[in-house]
């Protein structure tokens, strides 16, 4: 259910940057719990890829500004 | 806290309260010549008790926030909610398999009807015990 280390989100930083936007007010936009957006934010929960392009779309974005996966593998490439 | 993990919460509490059940049948079981409580009326006044209960409670939860309560499951909800049935499936399972094994010890009809029931209790608790655990975890 959670695949929390690979995938990152900015969700918090793309709500600030819309005048303080809710977790609240984002999850009834979504059409999820606002303890789901909590989750999703806290990187314990890893959305559909349904939702995933909901969020995307309510910050006018695209999914891989909110988005990020970061594998082991690719990690380790970047730092060497 | 969630509705649903409130909802997961007081199921969870008040399913716990059948052990009251459990435990005259047992006590009846390990004393026999003692006299004991009539077990259907104590069946049906639980199950009732727990009902009415379930019922008050979650009406109370709904009027206190009725937009939480209306909401449908998310996606995270159910795939909670899916990801309980499998432990208590497989609770479940060895609880049936243990009790068509308490035919074989000997156990009569009555015994074999209390394992039954104890199996589906055991599996209920497991149900709501582990959706709780993934919504503190959460997810």
């Amino acid at each position: 259910m959670s695949q929390s280390a690979a995938i990152h989100n900015n969700i918090r930083r793309l709500r600030f940057e819309q005048a303080e936007m809710t977790q609240q007010a984002l999850a009834e936009r979504v059409g999820v719990t606002r303890q789901t957006v909590n989750a999703i934010e806290l990187g314990k929960y890893s959305p559909s890829l349904e939702v995933a392009f909901r969020i995307a779309a309510v910050f006018a974005k695209p999914l891989e500004d909110v988005f990020q996966y970061r594998s082991d593998a690719m990690s380790r490439n970047e730092s060497a | 806290m969630s509705f649903r993990e409130k909802s997961a919460w007081i199921t969870f509490v008040l399913l716990l309260g059948f052990g009251i059940y459990f435990g005259e049948v047992l006590n009846h079981w390990l004393n026999p010549g003692e006299p004991h409580t009539n077990h259907l009326q104590l069946f049906l006044l639980l199950v009732v008790a727990i009902v009415i209960l379930e019922i008050v409670t979650h009406t109370m939860m709904a009027i206190r926030s009725p937009e939480d309560a209306k909401a449908p499951f998310d996606e995270r909800e159910r795939l909670i909610a899916l990801r309980a049935t499998r432990p208590a499936f497989f609770v479940l399972l060895v609880g049936a398999f243990l009790s068509i094994g308490t035919m074989h010890l000997g156990a009569n009809t009555f015994m074999l009807a209390h394992c039954v029931l104890l199996a589906i209790w055991i599996a209920e608790l497991t149900r709501f015990g582990t959706q709780i655990y993934y919504y503190r975890r959460g997810a």
